[in-house]
């Protein structure tokens, strides 16, 4: 479904990406961990289109978008971001349908669709001509899924989740994260530095660390690989190979 | 002398570079323009948020700025003995220059910075990138109403700027300089002519989109943060006023020239 070749990235003399390879099938949850600075969120927003790589290869179901762009493939992505980049200046309502509200289809329509949406992630419909600035952090964050759900997409990425959250809420979260995915068939690009998100949410994880991918296999396979790196950062050290400031 | 030189030459070059990327972005708005979707509801919005709500500040500087004008010829005009002149220079002022410059100015201040911290905030909270994963693009839903409001907007804020900067005049020179209401009006309308009219409602839409357009340009090439955002808007700012004064010169000079 998702396939990432060499990709290569530098911003100024920092080379973010160096040579990324990566691989999603359809319908499957990749969780991409590393710390922080290491290139995860320029590689989701390569992926999305939102950043143009230097070199390498990005192909979604077949079609080289590196080279034809992503503008036809939009309306087949879905997107929660970090800090949930809810508009501001409309209701709930209106963030969760944004992308249908210029599709034709009536007003009234629309607000039960959002009705709905919010409903499947937990929020009531008293929430829904509320604006982003009245809600609380978890509550954006749960409309967000909901924005990025609202039209059924193929392939959804979650950037950090769970960033910012009580632990029972991103609980939660990543509970809503694995239904909602599942449930819709959906193919599913996280990244995350919270290992209860990545047990909650992943079928394969990978590791980036110093621009490439350091590791990459099943989530059964994580917790006994030997690579030093993931071992490092899964049990949270501040001793091993990938450098500390203390 | 090198070290000197150098600064200027970088100077010189990032000067050069800003201006490209400005008329870059001039172009891309222009194509986006005539391109669809429009957003008619983001265009309602913005011709209410920099028309309609523009009209308090636009009045009260033109209300003041024409009083104070029509002292300033009196006194001026007395040590020459052409204290009659009033009317009449009041109102070339006011639509030729005062009107469309100051309400252009307030514009800049007023409009300008809401534009420009408002879409700056939006890139530094991801809302820009939302908006393309959502399938719009940034340009089409955030620049061109703006712009387009503006161009059309202004003119009309400048003709009410115009009729409220003369009503200020009107008002200092019959209350307090002792002129006949009537035969002031009379030498107001008599005296104005048609080219400065329209002279004062072309710089109106000029300056309007000169406004609207650095708002959105320093607010969409905002950097991380606070910093970013303020800084977005203080350059936005300054470069609209320094634009405006530009434009100002060269429509005055097209319109006018002898």
């Amino acid at each position: 479904m998702i396939t990432v070749s060499g990709l290569t990235k530098t911003f100024g003399n920092n080379a973010v990406l160096r040579s990324v390879d990566l691989h999603v099938d359809k319908g499957q949850s990749l969780v991409v961990i590393g710390g922080s600075g290491t290139g995860k969120s320029v590689l989701i927003k390569c992926i999305i289109g939102l950043i143009t790589p230097d070199a390498g290869k990005i192909i979604i179901d077949g079609q080289d978008v590196t080279r034809s762009g992503h503008d036809n493939l939009l309306h087949r992505f879905g997107m929660l971001f970090q800090a949930s980049a809810l508009f501001d200046s409309l209701p709930v309502w209106e963030n969760v349908c944004f992308r249908m509200l210029r599709s034709g289809q009536s007003r009234s329509d629309l607000r039960d669709l959002a009705a709905e949406k919010l409903r499947r992630v937990g929020l009531g419909p008293d929430v829904a001509d509320k604006l982003p600035a009245e809600l609380s952090g978890g509550m954006q964050k749960r409309v967000g899924l909901a924005r990025a759900i609202a039209a059924d997409p193929e392939i959804i990425f979650f950037d950090e989740p769970t960033a910012g959250l009580d632990p029972i809420l991103a609980s939660v979260i990543n509970d809503l994260i694995r239904e909602i995915t599942t449930e819709m068939g959906a193919t599913a690009i996280t990244i995350t530095h919270d290992m209860s998100s990545v047990h909650a949410i992943a079928d394969q994880v990978a590791m980036i660390h110093d621009g490439v991918v350091q590791w990459h296999g099943n989530i059964g396979a994580l917790d006994q690989t030997d690579d030093a790196h993931v071992r490092q950062f899964i049990t949270g050290s501040a001793i091993g190979p990938i450098p500390t400031l203390r | 002398m090198i070290r000197l030189l150098a600064m200027i030459g970088a100077a010189t070059l990032g000067g050069l570079a800003a201006v490209g990327r400005i008329a870059l972005f001039t172009a891309s708005t222009f194509r986006h323009l005539v391109t669809q979707p429009f957003y008619g509801r983001e265009f309602g919005q913005a011709l209410y948020q920099i028309g309609f709500l523009s009209l308090p500040v636009v009045g009260l500087t033109a209300l003041f700025t024409g009083g104070a004008l029509a002292l300033q010829i009196y006194s001026g005009g007395a040590r020459f003995s052409a204290e009659a002149v009033v009317p009449q220079i009041v109102a070339i002022g006011m639509v030729r220059e005062l009107g469309p410059v100051l309400v252009g100015l307030m514009i800049a201040a007023r409009v300008t910075s809401s534009i420009a911290a408002e879409i700056a905030t939006m890139k530094v909270t991801e809302q820009i990138d939302a908006l393309v994963t959502l399938s719009t693009h940034p340009m089409k839903y955030l620049t061109v109403p703006r712009v387009l409001a503006a161009t059309l907007v202004m003119p009309a804020l400048v003709g009410v700027g115009d009729i409220i900067g003369i009503l200020g005049g009107y008002i200092v020179g019959t209350e307090r300089l002792g002129f006949n209401a009537a035969s002031y009006l009379q030498n107001t309308v008599d005296f104005l002519e048609q080219r400065d009219v329209v002279s004062s409602l072309v710089k109106g839409a000029v300056f309007g989109f000169i406004a609207a357009l650095m708002g959105c340009y320093f607010g969409m090439k905002a950097g991380r943060g606070a910093s970013g955002v303020g800084a977005a808007t203080k350059g936005a700012v300054v470069a609209a006023a320094v634009l405006i004064l530009v434009a100002n010169l060269i429509l005055t000079e097209a319109f006018f020239s002898i």
